[in-house]
Order: structure tokens, then sequence, then C-alpha cells
């Protein structure tokens, strides 16, 4: 128990979990009235992953890994949980108000951009590990609607929840971020 | 000393990045997708106003991820933890933060202006029409970045927290497509905000109409808006008070302020109509508009062409005319019985390759089509609509005097096409199985038609029969 509420210190878990609350709050407050509110929900749910992941790293990465400690399972939990939290955040007030969108949708985007995170943290370092679940939903925002298999991976996170091409690229970077991250860590 | 240092900046810091990005990002999605940019007369590289158009359409992306940037790089100092010993030393902070904002502001303004210099290099290969209506829209758009950018370094300084920089862009990024969204009535959001606040907007919703430009009011309230954000990113990144702070914020609510009195509050004075470019210029029997002067030489001939063609009517028309028309325009589009007008899209060549302006003047005897843009969402207009297309068809083949199917179906075979095809092919055959007055007569059953608007073209083909 000790070592968990150290742990979580050292990652900001108390001001990103405050951060979350009130951003997803915010979002679903603010727009739940109107549909479809899949842009809305992505936005929401990016939020949340992104201000969960500037925790995927410590305050000193060397003093960490001299800790004999697994760090493998440990780091892929962190990683799930910040998905977990993200996705039920927003179930927790679709249930008590209006749906922003269907569950299958929030878990599936909490899934793929919980996988970006990760990945941008193994890549570019915990500070920067927002950048990726923030940039793609910006970017995707814009695309021109196509009819293609190409349109539908690259604006996964505002397909309905029955796309499949959407959900293998959200499950692709699930697993690619969160195995990428519980092997290599944070880069320094 | 002060050179070397801004050097360093531009070459060590988060800056290059930031330019990096921002063209990588531009021409990523300008060139991988295939949208409005890239089609027709209002393609990205066909005119000035368009290119400027487009990069700012571009700024709905980039500026929250120049805005979570600029927030990253005003993090810096926090990161590295010598806040303590800099501010022991008796420079004013103001030095050191302006070789930080120049090198942000000089890496962004150059990445934007490259996207816009790759436009104009193609631009001036297509034979864009040249006016400076573009300069005030590109200008904005610089500023735009550079503000974002500040505004990012000031909050970052701010309040340097790790959570700043997320919670910065994402509120960027809500920010911005409310504000582009809100105002589209079309939207979700169904012009909830008002035009005068989505103006504030540094991004524009793209180009919609070659002829309109920005109009100065607009790019004036815009500017102000931004230089007051990139004032109060400025103070906020030098001051070190509570108090201080708190008077940073005075820029950029005056700013908005003053930039809330000048735009303007309906649609219909954001964009004006550049007049000098529809003014029109004639050669021979072909007028265009200035913005088609370029196109003159090559489209003159087959103008005439289509002229020598047309006159065998009995009341052929003398002269080929452009008339500007805007995509929002509903109803029928202007027609003469003296002169063939036509469009701006006719008379693009470079979308339909240049030998085919001649067909495409003399399809429905020298009028244009009675259907508009919007004209086909029920079944029984896209009934009338299609059977239109088919006799304006043969009466091109007619009139060129070789026979081509309305609809190309080598890319595309769809079975509407298919049959449409067919059926041009049995009204040409049985039309061409006449003797020649009777043809000439359909045929000018054909052109009071498609100048009347009243009746069936391709009944008038084929004499009633089906």
């Amino acid at each position: 128990m000790r070592w968990l509420t150290l742990y979580a210190r050292s990652r900001q878990v108390p001001a990103s979990v405050t951060a979350l609350l009130i951003s997803t709050t915010a979002l679903w407050f603010l727009t739940a009235g109107d549909t479809p509110g899949f842009r809305m929900a992505s936005i929401a749910l990016a939020t949340a992953v992104a201000v969960m992941a500037v925790g995927l790293g410590g305050q000193d990465l060397d003093l960490d890994r001299t800790a004999a400690v697994r760090w493998l399972p440990r780091r892929a939990a962190h990683v799930l949980l910040i998905g977990t939290l993200a996705a039920t955040a927003l179930l927790a007030l679709q249930s008590a108000g209006p749906d922003l969108a269907p569950t299958a949708f929030v878990i599936r985007d909490s899934a793929g951009l919980m996988g970006l995170a990760a990945l941008a943290a193994t890549a570019f370092g915990a500070q920067y590990a927002w950048t990726l679940p923030f940039a793609w939903p910006t970017i995707a925002f814009f695309i021109p609607h196509a009819d293609s298999n190409a349109f539908r991976a690259s604006t996964w996170m505002l397909q309905p929840p029955d796309t499949p091409a959407a959900t293998w690229t959200a499950l692709t970077l699930a697993v690619l971020g969160t195995t990428a991250y519980a092997v290599a860590g944070p880069r320094r | 000393m002060n050179r070397r240092i801004l050097g360093i900046e531009l070459r060590r810091s988060a800056a290059p990045w930031a330019g990096v990005l921002v063209v990588v990002v531009a021409f990523g999605f300008l060139y991988s997708f295939s949208g409005p940019w890239g089609h027709s007369a209002e393609d990205w590289t066909e005119q000035w106003t368009n290119a400027a158009g487009w990069g700012r359409f571009l700024l709905n992306v980039l500026w929250p991820l120049v805005v979570g940037a600029g927030a990253l790089q005003g993090l810096r100092d926090h990161r590295s933890g010598v806040g303590e010993l800099l501010s022991s030393t008796p420079r004013p902070v103001l030095h050191r933060a302006l070789k930080t904002l120049g090198a942000t502001a000089i890496t962004l303004a150059a990445g934007y202006l490259v996207i816009f210099a790759v436009a104009a290099v193609q631009v001036v290969a297509n034979e864009g029409y040249f006016h400076l209506g573009w300069v005030p829209t590109v200008l904005v758009g610089v500023l735009g970045m550079v503000a974002g950018a500040w505004l990012g370094i000031g909050v970052g300084r701010t309040l340097p927290s790790a959570l700043t920089p997320p919670l910065l862009a994402l509120a960027s990024l809500v920010g911005i497509t409310f504000l582009t969204l809100g105002s589209d009535p079309a939207s979700s959001l169904g012009g909830a905000v008002p035009m005068r606040v989505s103006l504030l907007s540094p991004a524009l919703s793209g180009v919609r109409d070659v002829f309109a430009v920005v109009s100065d009011r607009v790019s004036a309230g815009q500017a102000v808006w931004l230089v007051g954000m990139a004032a109060t990113g400025l103070l906020l990144a030098t001051a070190s008070t509570a108090r201080r702070r708190l008077v940073s914020l005075l820029p950029v609510a005056v700013g908005a302020a003053v930039a809330l009195a000048v735009l303007p509050a309906d649609r219909a004075q954001t964009y004006v109509v550049d007049q000098a470019a529809t003014e029109l210029v004639c050669q021979g029997r072909l007028c265009v508009t200035k913005m088609h002067e370029a196109q003159l030489a090559t489209a003159g001939g087959q103008a005439e062409e289509a002229l020598r063609l047309l006159a065998k009517l009995p009341d052929p028309p003398t002269g080929v005319r452009e008339v500007v028309i805007a995509k929002s325009d509903t109803g029928v589009r202007p027609r003469s019985a003296t002169e063939v007008t036509a469009t701006f899209d006719d008379l693009d060549l470079g979308e339909v390759g240049a030998g085919k302006l001649t067909r495409r003047l003399v399809s429905g005897a020298g009028a244009p089509t009675c259907f508009g843009w919007g004209d086909s969402t029920t079944r029984d207009q896209y009934e009338k609509a299609t059977r239109e297309t088919i006799a304006r068809s043969v009466a091109a083949s007619w009139f060129v005097d070789s026979y081509a199917p309305p609809h190309d179906t080598r890319n595309s075979d769809y079975p509407e096409y298919r049959e449409s095809n067919d059926l041009a092919k049995r009204t040409w055959d049985s039309l061409r199985a006449l003797p020649a007055d009777e043809q000439l007569a359909r045929m000018t059953a054909l052109r009071s038609v498609s100048l009347s608007c009243q009746g069936d073209q391709l009944d008038a083909l084929t004499g009633g029969a089906p």
C-alpha cells in the first residue's frame, strides 16, 4: 500500500485525476445536449487520457530503474488504468444523465487513445505523452469524408462503434502502445 | 551576444520542431487527402485567393498544435529548474524572454509562409489572376500562429505544471472548433455562435468562391484581437507578480472588445466580391473575367469554333461571355439568346482538358443547363436533370459531328451511367436517321427549350417519341 501511494504521488496522479474529473464533467455538461456527440465524446476522452498521460514517467528514471521491482506488469497496469479511468469517468456521467456516445464507442476510443499516449511516452518521454492522443483527433476532425477503409482507419475515433476498420485500428494502437511502454518504459 | 543566443534558441529549443511540425502537418493534409481544396476552380494551387484561403483553413488544425507547442516551450525553464538561478542575474526578464518568443515566432512564421510559398509557386505556374487582396489574409494567418504560440508560452510560464500543455492545447482545440462550427447553421451546433464572435477564430472555413476575398473589416478586427493575444502572451511570459499577471490579461480583453466592435455581424459582409477580378476582358467574340485573362489565348480559338458551329442555327448566338455566379445562388443561371453564357467552371481549361471547351460550349445548343447545384434532391428533379444531361450531350455531338457518350464509364461503371449512355446513343441514332432540315428543326426546338427552361430538351430532340 505504501508503495502504491508513493508511486501515485511521484506520477502526479492526484493532480491528473482532479484535472480528468473537472475536464470530463465540464465537456460533458457543456455538450451533452447536442447530437451527434461523437466529436465531443472523443475530445473529452482525449483530454482525459492526455491529462493522465503526463504521469507516465517519474521524477528520476535512473532512480526508478535501481528499484528491485518488476516494472513490466506495473507499467502495463498503469497504462491500462489510464484507459479504464478515462472510460469510467465518461460512462459514469452518462449513466447519470444524457448520453454523449454509446458505451462501445467510449471503450474503443479510450483504448486507442490510451495506446497512443503510451506510444508517445515511449517515443518522446512522459512530458510529451499527451501529444499523440491530442494531435490525431485534431487532424481527424478535418479529414474530408470518403468511403474507404483508409478514411475509416484514419478517423477511427469518430466512427460509429460498429466500424471494423476503426475498431481494429484502436485495438492495434492499444496493444502496441501498452506493450511498447511495458517493455521499454518512458524515454528519458 | 543577442544574435548568438537567438541562434541557439533557433537551433536547440522546441522552436524549430514547431516550425517543422506546421509544415509537415499542412502538406500531409493537403496532399494525402482529397478534399475541397483539390477540386475545380477552388483548388488551393489555382488562384492567389485560394492559396491564402486554404492556408487559413489549415489553422483549424495547426492553431491548437501551435498553442500546445508554445506551452511546452514555456515550461522549459521550470522543467530544467533554472528559474532561481536566472532570477539572480541583473538582466531584465524581458531580454531573455524575447529570444525564446522571437525564435518561436520566426520558425512558425517561416513554416506558415513556406506553405503559402509552395502554393504561390504553383499559382504562378497555373497562371492565376494576380492581385493583392490575399495579402491581409496571409498576414493575419502569420499573426494567428505567432499569437497562439506566445499565448502558449505565457500560460506555460504562469502555470508551470506538466498538465498545462495538454489542457491548454485541448482547450484551444475545443475553442476553435466551437467558433468555426458554431456559426455554421448546417452544423450540429446550428448557428449558436453569432457571426461576430465566430470570426474571432483565426481559422477560416475554406474557399467556396474564387471571386470572394476576405473583407478588410474582418482582417482588421482579427488582427487587433490577435495582436492583443500576442501582447498578453508576451506580458505573461515576463510577469513575476500576481498583480502583473492580472494586468497582462488587459491587452487580450481590449483586443477582443475592439475586434467585436469592428467585425461584421452577418455572413454577407465577411467576404466581398473582388470587383476588379470580375471585370470582363474581351478578345474577338469571347469575353471572360479578368481572372481568366491568361486563358483567353487558348480559349479564344475554341470559342470561335463553337460560334462557327452554332451558326447553323436560324438565330445563332454571336458571342461567348463569362457570367459570375456564386455557388450559393439558387435558381436558373443567366442565359441569353444572343450570347453563349459560360460560368467560371465551364471555362476552367485545367479541369476538363483544353480540347473539350468547344464541345462544352455547344452542348444544349449554346445555352447553359436549367438545373442548379442543389436541384437534384428529389427523384423527379433528378430524372429531369438526367434527361437534360443526355439531350445536351447529344446536341453537342450533333454540332461537333462526332458522337461521345454523356458519361465516361471507363472509371466509374454505375448502372445509371450505362442507362444514360444507352438512351443517348438511341437518341443520337434516331436523330441522325432524319432528313437534314428535320434535324436542324429539332435542334432549334431544343435551343428554345434550353433558353426558356420550359419543357423537356430530350422530348424536343426526339420530337416527343420516347
